[in-house]
């Protein structure tokens, strides 16, 4: 059922500022939302339109199916039904004590004062936050001024409640804690809506995500679905949430299951696969516990890269000769790394160095590098994490380019350099337009 | 942060006795004081109200000494003015500055005993309300004492802003500090000019922040008040009572009645 819609929303400041460029959402009752955006993205304007606290200057907003409409009396109505819990506390809680900041919401509502004072206690309990009711907001922590927020707008029963980034200022514990909390809102029935630049926290826990650039929805889907669109991460400024990375990593190396979308450290366990065992014949002599080099496989047999270095240790010898073997392999073909300095950027150079260099990636470092990119309209494939990356493309047997300049060159040589070292995996490094 | 009046009265015991009761006394004992001729009865309000904020509210009194010590330090200044230049009668003793005579006599000695006495009462009654009633029990008071409403909601405000703003402001002031912002009387004016400014501007935004946060908790123009009630418990009735009697008891037999006679 679908509780809260808008179609072809606009918004405009005062001075002209486009915030929202036309947003058709369509938000199911009692799930859990996320609107992930950089910042400035427009979510605060939205967020702000959806409870009728702004005017559009264009198009509608459905609440239930009915229209918005702005007398002071809907207004009223439509604002019990949606709460909004601001990412600032202290713009929130205006009262003096908590005990009356949370009864300011239910004694607006017209309640008699019996029945504020057992909404309040009621709220008082339920989030834990009954000894901070005599309590002035200056003497509590960013984890109990987030609570008490929370705890006044739940007390007037909305709906939807909308959170503007609310794990900001938070530490973890007290992130986690606030999470338990909303869960449970959400288990009791109540639609959730919130805004956040954390792509885990939005992979992990949202039922619903949409992707919000400049003010346009430019993707919206399930979790699973969406984050892993590359393309509409980088489209949207944002990176991959940091459990799937891994598996993705883990996966490409054949460690993983391939399929699987694990959101928590458990799932990701689960996705592991058991190590890589095959039954080989080997020699009579041979013992258990030794190594042996089973030549080089291609084709389909070589999973990482295009040729393989095969060794297997010998687990387990079968009376008839053969034995099963857990193999290693090594790609045969390290790829390289190659780092293009920006500042001497000649298009035409650039573009004679990915073609007859075979590039498979391009990553761009810096804010600079970025932009030239994109004016001359090269295709990045990585910016964020480009180094790390890099190396983890070098070891599949890519050729990767990173696009950088100034001081990053060297800060990057000496990166790969020391994972050379460390690792003793040879990756080539070179940079294509030495002074 | 250094603990300001206002949070050792949120902390304290006495915070969640009855307000009027507390305020009664204080009133009681800084009349009393003023009308007492003899300086015994404000020594003994104050010793009273000094032990109560100490030993009831549990204030420590290492900090109640340094809070009093600076009206203190005036008080003390202007005693030994007045015992020097009032009063006439015997001359205790005195000496010659500069061929002018200063000397202190009987009356100046007397005058200036009383003065004394009846500040430090008033100091530590006054000082008994700041540090056991917090200004979140007051609005209370202030609400039954038939104020206009929108003056009491604009206070509460108020009182809750200014510690949002006191942070920003000690905030800016560190980073400026950091920038070496006020290394001399010409960079201090200038930094202390664009705080201000810029703090003037903080809340300027930040009204409107509340106003639309309130709007969307659907504030119709009115807050409500939801004050708790602090009955009257038997023992601190009784303990007041006792205290009324004690002081009134002691200003009737010393008044009219000097102390040095």
């Amino acid at each position: 059922m679908i509780i809260l819609e808008t179609q072809d929303l606009k918004f405009s400041y005062p001075d002209g500022t486009k915030a929202i460029k036309g947003v058709d959402i369509k938000l199911e009752k009692g799930k859990k939302i996320a609107f992930v955006g950089q910042n400035g993205s427009g979510k605060s304007t939205l967020f702000l339109l959806l409870n009728g606290t702004l005017k559009p200057s264009g198009g509608r907003i459905l609440f239930d199916g009915e229209e918005l409409q702005y007398d002071s009396k809907s207004l009223k109505k439509i604002r019990q039904k949606i709460g909004i819990i601001f990412q600032n506390s202290d713009d929130q809680i205006f009262a003096p004590t908590v005990y009356q900041d949370i009864a300011f919401g239910p004694s607006n509502l017209g309640h008699s004062k019996e029945k504020v004072k057992a909404k309040v206690n009621e709220m008082l309990e339920y989030f834990g936050i009954e000894d901070l009711k005599g309590r002035p907001p200056h003497h509590l922590s960013g984890g109990q001024k987030k609570r008490v927020a929370i705890a006044g707008v739940v007390a007037m029963e909305p709906q939807v409640v909308i959170l503007d980034e609310p794990l900001a200022n938070l530490d973890p514990v007290g992130a986690d804690e606030l999470m338990d909390v909303l869960n449970e809102l959400n288990h009791m029935g109540t639609t959730l809506i919130i805004s956040t630049h954390d792509v885990d926290l939005a992979y992990r826990w949202a039922d619903y995500v949409f992707f919000l650039v400049k003010g346009e929805i430019i993707g919206e889907g399930k979790p699973v679905d969406v984050f892993r669109d590359t393309e509409l991460l980088q489209k949207a400024h944002l990176r991959l949430p940091i459990t799937f990375d891994i598996y993705r990593e883990i996966e490409r190396r054949n460690l993983a299951h391939s399929g699987r979308n694990p959101k928590t450290v458990p799932d990701l366990v689960n996705a592991l696969k058991p190590p890589d065992l095959m039954w080989v014949e080997v020699p009579p002599e041979t013992q258990v516990g030794e190594v042996l080099n089973l030549g080089v496989l291609y084709g389909e047999y070589a999973l990482d890269s295009p040729y393989e270095a095969v060794n297997g240790k010998v687990l387990h010898i079968h009376s008839n000769g053969k034995a099963i073997v857990e193999l290693t392999r090594h790609g045969f073909k390290a790829g390289g790394i190659i780092i293009y300095d920006m500042d001497r950027f000649d298009p035409e150079s650039l573009k004679h160095f990915v073609l007859d260099g075979g590039i498979d990636v391009i990553g761009a470092m810096g804010k600079r590098s970025k932009t030239l990119a994109e004016q001359h309209c090269i295709a990045v494939n990585i910016s964020s994490g480009v180094i790390d990356r890099a190396i983890l493309m070098a070891l599949c047997g890519k050729r990767c380019m990173i696009l950088t300049n100034g001081g990053m060159i060297p800060h990057s040589l000496n990166r790969i350099n020391e994972y050379i070292n460390r690792s003793g995996i040879a990756i080539s490094v070179s940079i294509a337009n030495p002074q | 942060m250094t603990k300001m009046l206002d949070d050792y009265a949120l902390m304290s015991p006495l915070r969640y006795t009855n307000n009027w009761l507390k305020i009664g006394l204080v009133l009681f004992g800084i009349l009393m004081g003023v009308s007492s001729g003899s300086p015994a009865v404000p020594f003994l309000i104050a010793l009273c109200m000094g032990t109560a904020t100490v030993v009831i509210s549990k204030m420590p009194l290492k900090q109640y000494l340094k809070i009093l010590s600076g009206p203190a330090s005036f008080v003390i200044l202007s005693v030994i003015v007045i015992a020097f230049f009032f009063g006439g009668g015997q001359e205790l003793f005195g000496f010659n500055v500069l061929s002018y005579h200063l000397g202190v006599n009987v009356e100046g000695l007397e005058m200036a005993f009383l003065v004394f006495s009846r500040t430090l009462g008033g100091m530590t009654c006054l000082f008994f309300l700041a540090l056991t009633t917090p200004m979140v029990e007051l609005f209370a008071v202030l609400k039954k004492s038939k104020l206009p409403d929108s003056f009491i909601e604009i206070s509460m405000m108020m009182y809750r802003y200014i510690f949002v703003f006191l942070e920003v402001a000690l905030s800016i002031k560190y980073a400026q500090t950091v920038r070496l912002g006020y290394k001399d009387l010409r960079t201090s004016l200038n930094s202390l000019a664009m705080l201000a400014s810029t703090l003037f501007l903080r809340s300027w935004e930040q009204g409107e922040k509340i106003f639309i946060s309130m709007n969307a908790r659907c504030y119709d123009g009115k807050m409500a008040f939801y004050e708790e009630t602090r009955p009257l418990r038997a023992p601190e009735t009784i303990l007041a009572l006792f205290y009324v009697v004690v002081v009134v008891f002691v200003w009737y037999i010393t008044n009219g009645t000097g102390w040095m006679r």
